[in-house]
């Protein structure tokens, strides 16, 4: 989709015009971008628009989702119940019984057009949750030029993991491929969903896609424009892609402890 | 990196894509009737008049040419006729030679021989033509600022500069060149020699002391955060020649921003009170 910047009411209409759709045609699990509720470019106004999960938009997203029995995962700037001016960049999950849980986003992209930083402050939970569909992990955007963040979401049992963005055009390539490299080095299945539609000059390219655990793009939304794809994702595969090419069975642990090592003395 | 003109190629259907779509979304979003755009007969006023009408369609862009006397050519008129036809959009001709008199007369301290305060003035006045139309007409300005001109401060400040939107700001003038090829202008406008027209025979190339094709490259090495001693090996150029084209683009930084003051209150206009653009 794309956002109306600043605009939650609007945005909120379109989500759920945009739900209803997906749910006549069976739909499950419906995910939205990055930040939709809001738009992304919203500068100081993030500190007007950001909402306390649960919250107003929370509460309505619920509702909706109680009566259509849906899961959904959207986008939304957070407000820490505890403090008056601590924002996060934060994933949000609901299901048919409610909110099953959110992620803040760990790596918050601060340099060329991102700025995020200034007005976010970093997550430090990786998400992977057990929901009536399956195990199902998420993270945000630059998330995915981690391959830490994603491989822990997977070791937490992630059988479909979410990535929700807000990517200009000028990165197509680099999603194209990360989102596939991911799904592949961790055989899971991987929705990746990004905005569309131009905001203050930046033009997202859309193009959102589930990949398969062996890398294959399963669907794939226009690019540029809004578009609603329907897709399967078949938790029975996950075997044979594990079996294919165990890069599970594989880990080598010790590994990590070099990595941490080394990342702390860069 | 190996700097040589292979890094400034472009994906030219892509990137004309991406400029019509920007110039597309603005006008929707902003509600304006359409476009204005001063038409010089120059490559960047003509990529621009072509991008615009391909964009919104030409009965939606109006193309001011502006002459004067003392630079008034021709031949640039019929260039830019050939690509206003070309793309349907609308033209109209309005000589100012009799504005930049008043100017003249009327300024106290006006100084005949000071043909660059004088040709400011020029810049500034066509300035004032288009935003007349665009506020009369409820359009917008559309600037043809390239990204080589602009890097290097080669423009009048709140003149030729001046506007609302600029497609081409991203793209070097050998970039726009092709583009303008790729949109279908004749071969020899896509590669007209570029002249601001402030006063007779006014050259880019002669008075910025530098083809464009260097230039380009050392931009783009700047751009990347190059040192210039390595631009300046990789190119067989002197190292203080680099330094001079950096310093360019350092010192005329206050000519691409505005509302610059001191820090006063909480927040401050043009420095820390950051907004979106616009609300849409």
């Amino acid at each position: 989709m794309s956002s109306k910047r600043a605009d939650k009411l609007k945005n909120l209409e379109k989500m759920e015009e945009l739900a209803s759709k997906a749910k006549d045609k069976s739909a499950e699990l419906v995910i939205f971008p990055e930040l939709c509720v809001t738009g992304y470019i919203n500068r100081d106004q993030f500190y007007e628009l950001a909402e306390t999960i649960p919250g107003p938009t929370t509460e309505r997203i619920e509702k909706m989702t109680r009566q259509k029995g849906l899961h959904v995962v959207f986008g939304i700037p957070e407000i820490s119940a505890k403090t008056r001016g601590t924002l996060f960049n934060t994933a949000v999950f609901i299901g048919p019984e409610g909110l099953i849980g959110k992620y803040r986003k760990m790596h918050l992209p601060t340099h060329s057009v991102f700025e995020e930083k200034r007005y976010f402050r970093l997550g430090y939970q990786a998400a992977t949750f057990e929901t009536q569909l399956g195990n199902i992990g998420m993270c945000i955007c630059y998330d995915l030029f981690f391959p830490e963040i994603i491989r822990l979401i997977r070791l937490k049992g992630a059988q479909l993991i979410i990535c929700i963005s807000a990517s200009p055009a000028v990165r197509k390539e680099y999603f194209e491929i990360l989102a596939a490299a991911r799904a592949l080095e961790n055989t899971a299945y991987l929705a990746y969903v990004n905005l569309a539609g131009v905001e203050d000059g930046l033009q997202f390219w859309g193009g959102s896609r589930l990949v398969s655990p062996s890398g294959k793009v399963l669907a794939k939304a226009s690019y540029d424009v809004p578009d609603l794809v329907f897709c399967e994702a078949d938790f029975g595969d996950l075997r044979s892609a594990e079996a294919f090419i165990p890069t599970l069975r594989d880990l080598r642990p010790e590994l990590f402890d070099q990595l941490k090592r080394e990342t702390e003395n860069l | 990196m190996k700097l040589d003109p292979s890094v400034l190629e472009i994906d030219l259907a892509e990137t004309t894509k991406r400029a019509t779509r920007f110039i597309k979304e603005y006008i929707e979003n902003s509600g304006a009737a359409g476009i204005v755009i001063g038409l010089s007969g120059g490559v960047d006023s003509n990529t621009v008049a072509a991008l615009t009408s391909q964009a919104i369609g030409g009965d939606k862009v109006l193309g001011l040419m502006l002459p004067e006397k003392e630079t008034r050519s021709q031949k640039d008129i019929e260039d830019a006729i050939i690509v206003a036809e070309k793309f349907g959009l609308k033209t109209e001709l309005c000589d100012i030679t009799p504005v930049l008199q008043s100017f003249y007369k009327a300024i106290p301290i006006f100084d005949q021989s000071d043909r660059l305060c004088k040709g400011n003035i020029k810049a500034r006045t066509r300035m004032i033509y288009l935003y007349y139309y665009a506020n009369k007409l409820n359009r917008i300005v559309c600037g043809g600022s390239d990204k080589s001109e602009t890097m290097m401060g080669y423009f009048t400040k709140w003149g030729d500069v001046a506007a609302d939107i600029y497609p081409i700001i991203d793209l070097y003038k050998t970039q726009v060149r092709k583009v303008a090829a790729h949109l279908g202008l004749p071969r020899e406008l896509a590669e007209k020699t570029a002249t601001p027209a402030l006063w007779p025979n006014q050259l880019a190339e002669a008075e910025l002391g530098i083809r464009y094709e260097t230039l380009d490259l050392i931009l783009y090495g700047i751009e990347v955060f190059m040192e210039t001693g390595e631009i300046a090996k990789q190119m067989s150029l002197e190292r203080e020649f680099v330094d001079r084209i950096k310093n360019r683009l350092l010192v005329s930084e206050h000519k691409r921003r505005v509302l610059m003051g001191p820090k006063l209150g909480y927040r401050t206009l043009g420095a820390d009170f950051r907004l979106p653009r616009s609300t849409y």
